[in-house]
């Protein structure tokens, strides 16, 4: 990570924490549809990353053991295994999976 | 990372178990985070004090994301403060339900995080709420500050970490993030939709733009669920 980062998303990460409690949670009371968008941004950005993560590298589409590994922490998401567990469980699958 | 266990129950009081799996779930997020970023190579120090002053995974994960496709320092720093709106949402709800005083009030809003808000928000009085935000809280930092020393001394050490599955961690760990999200039908919805337009967009244009443009998965979301709701209503 640069220095300018570093700093760029401090102030991103924090900031956006202040503007949510004392700028923009009054002006969303006022407007619940915009309320709902926000609230559905991260599901969409986050699985954007998730995607670029596990199908590619770099900007060429690949299918290998990290789609495994990530498909076994979906199931363990889905049926409520801890944090440690999920995690684990997407290594170790794909760890197996390139050792045979 | 889930708050299942805690959030089952109406009206939650932190026990030590629940302290201790708040920390449990910060460690190996903070572990896994270092390991990861020395691996991209960041130095132990930078990376350390990185993880030190913006404490959040996502954010982090989803810059290296950015980068590691080759993406543009801007591209990959709009990326990492665009998955972090979650914090800013996570304070919309918060911060109301909090005692008066706007110094308390700052304090704790700008420690929102996913777990410590979903059962502050459960309690009934705001002085309940207050009391366990900020004992889930500190179960975080604990947690959080042993892990990325750890995964700082281990991410020097470790080697090879593809051999070890590390990366597929971080995209597991991201999913764990959001799982809450993704259990309801309109989050679900968003995400699916945002995830097929980062495949679709990727081989295509500029690094860090599928990201920035899975936005439009909140677009498809609403509009496929106004749908719904109308067609319901026209039966």
């Amino acid at each position: 990570m640069t220095v300018l980062a570093i700093i760029a998303l401090t102030i991103g990460v924090w900031g956006q924490r202040l503007a949510g409690g004392f700028l923009v949670g009054p002006l969303l009371e006022r407007r619940p549809a915009l309320a709902r968008a926000a609230s559905l941004i991260p599901a969409a950005v986050v699985m954007a990353v998730i995607v670029q993560l596990t199908v590619a590298n770099g900007k060429t589409l690949v299918l290998d053991e990290r789609l495994a590994g990530v498909a076994v922490a979906g199931l363990l998401v889905w049926r409520r295994a801890p944090f440690i567990v999920v995690v684990l469980g997407a290594a170790a699958t794909t760890a197996l999976l390139r050792a045979v | 990372m889930s708050a299942e266990p805690v959030a089952a129950s109406p009206a939650p009081r932190l026990s030590l178990a629940d302290f201790a799996t708040m920390a449990i779930t910060f460690f190996s997020l903070g572990v896994t985070l270092q390991v990861v970023l020395i691996d991209n190579g960041t130095s132990a120090i930078r990376a350390f004090v990185a993880s030190s002053v913006i404490f959040s995974a996502t954010s982090q994960f989803a810059y290296l994301a950015v980068k590691e496709a080759g993406g543009g320092e801007w591209a990959a720093i709009i990326a990492g403060i665009i998955v972090a709106t979650r914090f800013g949402i996570l304070a919309v709800s918060l911060t109301p339900r909090l005692p008066t005083g706007t110094l308390r009030r700052v304090a704790a809003s700008l420690n929102a995080f996913d777990p410590n808000v979903a059962i502050a928000v459960q309690q009934p009085t705001p002085e309940g709420v207050e009391r366990e935000f900020w004992r889930t809280t500190a179960g975080m930092y604990v947690g959080w500050f042993i892990g990325i020393a750890v995964g700082t001394f281990l991410g020097d050490v470790l080697g090879d970490t593809q051999r070890l599955g590390l990366d597929a961690v971080f995209p597991a760990a991201l999913l764990a993030i959001i799982g809450n999200l993704l259990r309801t039908r309109d989050g679900r919805t968003a995400g699916i939709a945002g995830g097929l337009l980062c495949v679709v967009l990727l081989p295509f244009v500029p690094a860090g733009l599928p990201i920035i443009l899975s936005l439009g998965g909140v677009a498809i979301a609403i509009l496929l669920s106004n749908e719904s709701t109308s067609s319901e209503e026209a039966s």
